[in-house]
């Protein structure tokens, strides 16, 4: 699985940074909406995950933001390009399972992300004489999301494999995200408190709010709760997407336009 | 024991209400390096069959076992086939030739290291060493096909499908591919070839067989076939116009002149030196038994059975 992520890692690399200009327009884009967060971020309006008004919890807020729209894309948007280019059945031709390998690649591209929001942020702050706060605690609710965010990915992935063109679907998708990241289910009582506590990535935003915007402490309990249901939508999105490839293989249409 | 073991294949797809049989009992064999040449018209259920071995299409009924094993219960057994299956179309284009090799390889379970070794070799072999760092995008269309073999085979696979290797290739790259196919074989490497060059089907390939509407109508080695269909006729070309004489001793030894200048019969070959012996001494250009060539072959036996 390490030579899989490796071998996954450098191909995403090379793919991605095989037009320099390409690469280069796209980092281009990323440094100045960073930097024009740094300049002015009082002037800007708070990201739809907004986790208060302070420059690190608007730059947290986007990152994530941004991240989870492109987690939730990625799977199925990979799909449809490799069934147009006819590459997906040689993918499914591979000893290792499709839902290995095509974790592997959703994990490539966003460490590879990652690295580049990463390496644009520290050299803005160098540059600015900013800093920015993200405390150790907030990878855990962090990772909720992450997790959620994947189960999401490869239940889209999923209807990608069985319907073939999602795009409009994945458009509509980004304002259930929305719902998802910013509805604020710590502030629920009763039943609806317990019943948004079972949607994917709520909880763990929720968390990040009470933390780095209202400076709470972080509820060990209830970050693992998060953790536990973002693994459950992890889990099941998997077994959706190991569904679903099954079903393309008896329906005859798995790879094809 | 067999490369390949195709057992009673069996698939049908559902077009609304109804249900349409691509694929019926089709059962098919390939020992260690043997090329089984799989023929068919469009929508025969050639490329159905293929994915059903390949595993990328699950039959209704039927059993395949790639060197005994079951690809559709163990997934590792594809470690043990390579396949094209959409011609170039099976490469990433903004990759170099050496990096897609690299990436299958591992893909198919080699290690990365292995795998480079292997991407090496492939290069030497298929002549695309000083294309190793040029994008795949920017090759011409049969060294992308070449690539795309060599993919096929970076792990070293028992069984090699091959689904229109040739398709939309010049004759100097078809040529090419044909050598490295013979040459695949003789390594002892177990081929499944479809294609519709049927001049490639005779020189290339140990067995034949053709499926028709779903069905395997005929299985056999191309001489076996070419001979079957053949008839043992004569054709004679002359340099001079027949005169009146022979023409009426020729008519009546059941000879058909074609023209002037060409006769042909169907008959054994004492009757091509009584024959002769009317002609005699007329200059001659041309004495042929013309046979039956497998494009004919073919057409016979799906016309026969429409």
């Amino acid at each position: 699985m390490i030579e899989l992520l490796k071998a996954e890692l450098k191909r995403t690399w090379i793919q991605s940074t095989r037009y320099p200009l390409e690469a280069l327009g796209r980092i281009f884009i990323t440094t100045c909406f960073f930097y024009a967060l740094f300049l002015g971020s009082k002037y800007i309006a708070e990201p739809p995950a907004s986790f208060g008004n302070r420059l690190d919890s608007i730059v947290i807020g986007y990152i994530l933001w941004t991240l989870v729209i492109f987690i939730v894309n990625d799977i199925a948007i990979t799909l449809q390009i490799e069934v147009q280019t006819g590459t997906l059945q040689q993918v499914l031709l591979s000893p290792y399972e499709p839902v290995k390998i095509f974790l592997a690649r959703a994990l490539a591209s966003l460490l590879l992300r990652l690295t580049t929001i990463i390496t644009i942020l520290l050299i803005i702050l160098v540059l600015t004489g900013s800093q920015l706060a993200f405390p150790i605690s907030l990878l855990l609710p962090l990772l909720s999301v992450i997790l959620g965010a994947y189960g999401l990915a490869f239940m889209m992935g999923s209807l990608a494999v069985l319907l073939k063109r999602i795009q409009q679907l994945l458009v509509i998708l980004q304002f259930g995200l929305l719902f998802l990241l910013a509805t604020p289910i710590e502030d629920w009582q009763g039943i609806p408190a317990l019943l948004g506590l079972w949607l994917p990535m709520t909880a763990g935003a929720g968390l990040l709010r009470q933390v780095m915007a209202q400076g709470m402490a972080l509820d060990g309990f209830r970050a693992g709760l998060a953790l536990l249901v973002g693994l459950l939508y992890f889990i099941v999105g998997l077994a959706c997407f190991r569904w679903a490839v099954n079903h393309g293989k008896q329906q005859g249409n798995l790879g094809t336009y | 024991m067999s490369t390949l073991m195709a057992s009673h294949l069996h698939k049908t797809y559902r077009s609304g209400r109804q249900r349409i049989t691509a694929v019926n009992d089709v059962s098919l064999t390939l020992k260690s390096g043997e090329i089984l040449a799989f023929l068919g018209a469009n929508g025969a259920g050639k490329t159905t069959t293929v994915k059903m071995i390949a595993g990328l299409i699950r039959p209704d009924r039927g059993q395949v076992r790639i060197e005994g094993r079951d690809p559709y219960q163990d997934t590792s057994v594809l470690g043990w086939l390579g396949a094209v299956l959409e011609g170039n179309r099976n490469l990433y284009w903004r990759l170099t030739p050496i990096q897609n090799l690299e990436y299958f390889g591992v893909l198919r379970g080699l290690s990365q290291r292995v795998s480079r070794q292997r991407a090496e070799q492939l290069l030497d072999q298929f002549q695309l060493a000083h294309k190793r760092q040029t994008p795949v995008e920017k090759l011409s269309r049969g060294m992308q096909q070449k690539v795309a073999i060599a993919v096929a085979l970076i792990h070293h696979p028992p069984l090699l499908l091959l689904d229109e290797p040739t398709l939309g290739l010049d004759v100097e790259s078809t040529q090419q591919i044909k050598s490295r196919i013979r040459e695949i074989a003789n390594a002892g490497q177990s081929i499944l070839l479809t294609t519709h060059q049927l001049d490639m089907v005779e020189t290339l390939a140990d067995r034949v067989s053709i499926i028709h509407r779903g069905e395997i109508i005929v299985e056999s080695t191309p001489k076996q076939l070419i001979q079957q269909f053949s008839s043992a006729t004569y054709r004679i070309e002359l340099a001079e116009p027949l005169d009146t004489e022979r023409m009426i001793k020729l008519q009546s030894s059941q000879v058909t002149i074609i023209d002037t200048q060409t006769i042909s019969f169907a008959h054994t070959p004492e009757k091509l030196y009584q024959t002769l012996d009317i002609l005699r001494p007329l200059p001659l250009i041309l004495v042929k038994k013309e046979e039956a060539d497998l494009t004919q072959v073919f057409l016979k036996l799906v016309r026969d059975h429409d």
